[in-house]
């Protein structure tokens, strides 16, 4: 996982807190301003953005999980629990433990799907990678 | 040892040179997140020599050996490639405390940034003419009779692309903290489809790209830098990293900002003597993406773990890690399964 809102929110405090060294430059300076400058704008999106995303990919997922479920009898019964989950804490600390357990499972699954040559879910969990990797989309300046 | 940065490397540089050398005008500059680059000139008796300090941080992007970026330096300079010239390589740190390197500083150049829209207009195409020319002559040099090789034992042709492709996804393997299952299907895809063996050993630069050099702001290139991932392996590698998405000026579409993708591998191959087969170059770039992602990995690993929270990793850990995995999503949905 890439650094939280939190952690870049404390990074970068302490960063601007941080007692000048007498060899830094001001060149140095006003670079490293510059990209504290940009990871609060970057924490700024994420703050709006990261829980809305964190949902979606897991129901995401779990979709995927319900229509593998039938495909793969050794992870079915796995994927089928999985696909019938909920996220009912919101706190971002949660999402991403389910998001962690999701993900272990989906490339536990990918993997199955690989060895038996199964395209068309192949396809589908290669579609997905595209959905989770733009509904996580930063972008500078925005 | 006490005294300030300035003090004990004048001390060091007299010692080492063996006649009084005084520091001046030293000062910290942004130079990459895997070493503390400054700026400083060394006055001697006989004038003054403008320097570039490269000293190892207490923590650092990526694990390299300054040894082997002092060496692809010296590989380089003066030999038609725009390297800076290599001093001075200590390895024990002597009065500086931590390894480190001295080479000569190109003055006047600047460096574009690789997420600034359209750096290097209005002449982008005449530097990109010199940026994978410069390239291609790296990938043409004979490695086995430059000082880099006597860092590396040269890999058999066949070996480069999984010597590579070991190293950095053992390093996701290390370093993730959050499971990543799209650079893991990259992985296992790169492992299915191995590429044909090398046409040639060559020498790697390994970070060849958009912000890694400096240029006159007329076209020509001034300095190569930021040596520190040198090897030897497959030419097709560092062409592979130089063109990958991550590196495309969103406005223009350019390669690396400078040219279209079949201009700059035309350019690359005139000056290397070398022919890109696609379906080879194909596994290289899909391997760049996953040696971003690594790289991205072991940042945030870093910035999470709160040992060295430069703001600069938790960008790399941050946005480029995101737009790698959209782009190694991208690419694997078109290679389709």
């Amino acid at each position: 996982m890439t650094p939280s809102v939190t952690e870049v929110m404390r990074g970068c405090a302490a960063a601007l807190t941080q007692p000048p060294s007498p060899d830094a430059g001001p060149d140095f300076f006003a670079s490293r301003v510059g990209m504290i400058s940009m990871l609060a704008n970057l924490a700024a999106q994420e703050a709006e953005h990261a829980a809305a995303a964190a949902v979606a990919e897991n129901a995401d997922i779990r979709a995927l999980f319900a229509q593998a479920a039938a495909h793969d009898v050794a992870l079915g019964g796995r994927l089928a629990r999985a696909a019938q989950g909920v996220d009912t804490d919101l706190t971002l600390t949660a999402l991403d433990a389910a998001n962690a357990r999701l993900r272990r499972l989906l490339i536990a699954l990918h993997e199955r799907v690989e060895d038996a040559g199964d395209a068309a879910l192949d396809r589908a969990i290669l579609a997905l990678y595209v959905r989770m990797a733009a509904g996580r989309r930063l972008q500078l300046g925005g | 040892m006490s005294g300030s940065l300035s003090e004990r490397l004048a001390a060091y540089l007299s010692r080492t040179w063996g006649e009084p050398v005084q520091v001046a005008d030293l000062a910290r500059i942004s130079g990459g997140a895997s070493r503390e680059t400054y700026r400083f000139d060394a006055v001697l008796a006989s004038g003054r020599r403008p320097l570039i300090l490269r000293r190892d941080p207490p923590g650092s992007l990526i694990e390299t050996d300054r040894r082997c970026e002092f060496l692809a330096l010296k590989s380089f300079h003066g030999k038609g490639v725009a390297a800076p010239e290599p001093l001075i390589l200590e390895l024990e740190g002597a009065e500086l405390e931590r390894p480190f390197f001295v080479m000569v500083r190109v003055d006047g150049g600047a460096a574009g940034s690789p997420f600034q829209p359209d750096a290097y207009a209005p002449h982008a195409a005449k530097l990109g003419e010199d940026f994978f020319g410069t390239l291609g002559r790296i990938a043409a040099a004979d490695p086995l009779a430059l000082p880099i090789s006597d860092v590396f034992e040269a890999p058999a042709l066949g070996d480069c692309w999984r010597r590579e492709l070991d190293y950095w996804s053992g390093v996701i393997e290390a370093d993730e903290l959050h499971p990543q299952p799209i650079v893991r299907a990259a992985i296992r895809r790169l492992r299915r489809h191995p590429p044909p063996p090398a046409q040639k050993l060559a020498v790697v630069h390994g970070d060849y790209r958009t912000g890694n050099f400096l240029h006159d702001g007329q076209g020509a290139v001034l300095a190569i830098l930021d040596w520190e991932m040198a090897h030897l392996g497959d030419p097709l590698e560092d062409l592979g990293w130089a063109l990958d998405p991550l590196w495309r000026d969103v406005v223009s579409g350019k390669v690396s900002g400078m040219l279209t993708r079949e201009e700059a591998i035309s350019v690359w191959e005139r000056a290397s003597g070398l022919k890109v087969d696609p379906a080879a170059f194909a596994w290289w770039e899909l391997f760049a993406s996953v040696k971003g992602q690594a790289i991205w990995t072991s940042s945030a690993k870093e910035y999470r773990d709160g040992g060295y929270m430069e703001p600069i990793l938790g960008f790399s850990g941050w946005l480029t890690a995101r737009r790698h995995d959209e782009i190694l999503a991208a690419k694997l949905a078109e290679m389709g399964p």
